[in-house]
């Protein structure tokens, strides 16, 4: 774990620290502590409030107690709010309307079309919480299995909208270690001319490293999730982290 | 229209100092007690004034309710026909006067029921809550002094002798499964003698004495005329009343208990959406949930409470220090708009348990009233309760459903009202009479908004 640190560390980044949580206007004694996201210091990288209900919903998933409904359930949940959080990075245009009481509104409407991408097979457990945010949305897949042999990330399969150039795109994966698989996944979309810039890339749980290999790599891309963990071990899984997202959603 | 939370919701440190004070309609219940000799037709009687009435919120209370538990000695004496039941002795005044007392103040009461099988009070109780009017009847409604200060109107029962024995007989020997010598032998020894010590003297003290029971209808319009009467005063001064807590707090800012969505671009588009008249309903019914949901979150952010905890990861040896709910969460939706909200709520916390009350507004004079309820037995236990209503406008049936919840033993610091759109004199009536709850809303619009989102969610 150490060595792990110490790069960072000597930037000044302190990895998962430990906060009173809960809005400031409460005493200490009604904040309880607990564990909450890194901070960095990338722009791009967007994470959710460290709200006590959020906090409590990853505790829920992290906890290797919790049964495959719960996990299901409150995974959903976190997912959901991620959706919100990316939507509201898309363009709006000032739309004003005439109330059902008579009134004017002065309001937006959205601009431009979307698609999900998911990364398979995790990313496709994030296709229910934005099916309940945009009913219809076109969901293109991306298959990336790590070779056994050369443990390089290699492509096995595509099938995107064919417009998806002209599209935002919300790309799918609920964990953000090393970030191998979903540079990938950005290097597809960008071949099939999608820009950086209208790519948002949502995940559950992200490690520092990952963020900020993305970060170097596609500074305007942007990435939005729910918790920046502690890092990576040996095998390159987050740590604490919540072990294989895939497994506990689909098999376990 | 739309207000930055910044500016919104946290500017006021300035809470009301006094709290100010809100009545329901049912606080200060018209009592009548309506008295008479055993079978002089007291119940007919009562029940001939409630159909006259014809309103919803009369409640018939009976003092049979109140007999005193018997001792094994004098079970033993009532079973053999040789206790006085119909002395003022037999009656538990005591709790009677309490129970009056709480109905009188607008708060909830367990009535006792008594079972005249076993001669012993049931397990179970009955709930009497926000009458606006209860008639009491009994042989002694008009005996004791302390019942007599709670009544607004004393009504005496007369019937001919031999007629309240014939009903009495009937009475006890079809429902009562009692035999017939037993009966009469009790009408001698103790009904007759007590019926002149000390049912026969409250006539003295009757505002009205009504001859002929139900046959008498020129008395019973004359009760129901003057029942109506007091009601319509009533009324009116519970809409003074919500008028007046609307001026003391129209201009003050705020209170920090308001939390108000923040209007980020997703919001702002769906309101868009939602407030045009043209949406098709399929859509408006898809973004309102997806708003509900929002909203749910926000409530449960901002009124659950949370207690640190220290969980395994699936990866070895690896621990996070999170935070675990503490206590139930549930929900009571205000019927009938908060409906629209609980298919919201269920994504949330799908097996949320969930109260109703029917709180509808009258059309003539724009007073809420309650027209039915039901809530989870142990709600006072519940660690947040949220109030479900997906509009607040003058904030008179908000104030009502807050106030059935704290009468139903909820802390006040416990309550969190949702609701999607809210005027600010709504609010701060709400705000100046609960300063403790919380409140969830997305949007602030002008005071006294119609009920649309209703009308489109159901599609009628």
């Amino acid at each position: 774990m150490a060595n792990h640190l110490n790069n960072n560390e000597r930037q000044g980044l302190q990895r998962a620290p430990s906060q009173l949580v809960g809005p400031d206007y409460k005493s200490s004694e009604e904040r309880p502590e607990a564990t909450v996201s890194t901070a960095i210091q990338q722009k791009n990288v967007v994470i959710l409030p460290q709200t006590p209900q959020l906090i409590a919903l990853l505790t829920m998933i992290r906890d290797k107690n919790t049964n495959r409904a719960d996990f299901i359930f409150y995974s959903n949940r976190i997912n959901r709010l991620l959706v919100e959080e990316a939507l509201n990075h898309l363009p709006v245009h000032p739309h004003t309307i005439t109330t059902p009481v008579g009134r004017t509104y002065a309001g937006v409407k959205f601009e431009g079309k979307i698609c999900g991408v998911s990364i398979m097979r995790a990313g496709e457990a994030m296709e229910q919480a934005l099916r309940e945010c945009c009913r219809s949305v076109r969901i293109g897949k991306i298959l990336i299995q790590r070779d056994e042999e050369t443990s390089k990330p290699r492509l096995f399969y595509d099938k995107l909208p064919e417009d998806v150039k002209d599209r935002w795109v919300l790309l799918l994966d609920p964990m953000l270690a090393t970030g191998g698989s979903a540079l990938m996944a950005v290097d597809v979309l960008r071949s099939k001319g999608v820009p950086e810039e209208r790519i948002l890339f949502l995940n559950l749980i992200a490690s520092p490293e990952g963020a900020a290999n993305f970060s170097k790599k596609y500074p305007r891309l942007r990435i939005v999730t729910a918790f920046v963990d502690e890092g990576l071990d040996e095998k390159n899984y987050i740590v604490p982290g919540l072990g294989d997202f895939g497994d506990r959603f689909y098999t376990l | 229209m739309e207000r930055a939370p910044s500016s919104a919701s946290h500017t006021s440190s300035v809470l009301p100092a006094i709290r100010a004070q809100y009545d329901p309609p049912w606080a200060n219940t018209s009592i009548i007690g309506v008295a008479g000799s055993s079978g002089s037709g007291k119940t007919s009687l009562s029940v001939a004034i409630i159909n006259e009435l014809s309103l919803p919120w009369v409640v018939l209370m009976s003092m049979d309710s109140f007999y005193k538990p018997l001792t094994p000695d004098q079970s033993a004496a009532a079973f053999r026909n040789e206790f006085d039941f119909d002395a003022p002795d037999a009656i538990d005044f005591d709790v009677l006067v309490e129970k009056l007392k709480d109905i009188k103040a607008g708060k909830k009461a367990d009535i006792p029921v008594y079972s005249f099988e076993k001669h012993a009070r049931k397990d179970r109780t009955n709930t009497i809550y926000s009458p606006h009017v209860l008639i009491l009847e009994g042989i002694f409604a008009l005996h004791d002094q302390r019942v007599l200060d709670l009544l607004d109107l004393k009504i005496f029962a007369e019937a001919d002798g031999d007629l309240c024995l014939s009903r009495r007989l009937l009475r006890d020997v079809r429902e009562r499964g009692r035999d017939i010598e037993g009966c009469i032998k009790q009408w001698f020894s103790f009904v007759k003698p007590n019926f002149h010590r000390y049912v026969e003297p409250q006539r003295e003290i009757a505002d009205i004495i009504v001859p002929r029971g139900i046959e008498n209808k020129v008395a019973i319009s004359m009760v129901s005329d003057r029942v109506h009467k007091t009601l319509k005063d009533k009324s009116k001064l519970h809409q003074t009343e919500l008028r007046r807590l609307g001026n003391v707090s129209e201009d003050a800012p705020l209170s920090d208990n308001v939390t108000i969505l923040e209007p980020t671009k997703q919001i702002r588009g769906i309101n868009t959406m939602l407030m045009d008249p043209e949406l098709p309903r399929e859509e408006f019914i898809f973004y309102f949930d997806r708003l509900v949901v929002m909203m749910v979150e926000k409530a449960t952010e901002r009124a659950l409470v949370f207690a640190p905890c220290k969980v395994a990861t699936p990866v070895p040896g690896r621990f996070y220090h999170g935070l675990h709910l503490e206590g139930e969460v549930s929900a009571v939706v205000v019927l009938r708009g908060g409906s629209c909200l609980e298919t919201g709520l269920k994504r949330v916390i799908p097996d949320c348990r969930t109260g109703r009350m029917l709180i509808q507004t009258n059309f003539r004079t724009t007073e809420p009233e309650l027209h039915y309820y039901k809530i989870s037995e142990d709600i006072a236990e519940h660690r947040c309760v949220m109030l479900l209503d997906p509009q607040m406008s003058s904030g008179g049936a908000a104030l009502m459903a807050v106030r059935v919840l704290l009468d139903h033993g909820v802390r006040e610091d416990r309550i969190v009202f949702v609701t999607y759109s809210a005027g600010k004199m709504g609010l701060n009536r709400l705000m100046s009479v609960y300063p403790d709850i919380k409140v969830v809303v997305c949007r602030i619009v002008d005071d006294l908004e119609l009920r649309w989102v209703e009308q489109q969610y159901c599609g009628c």
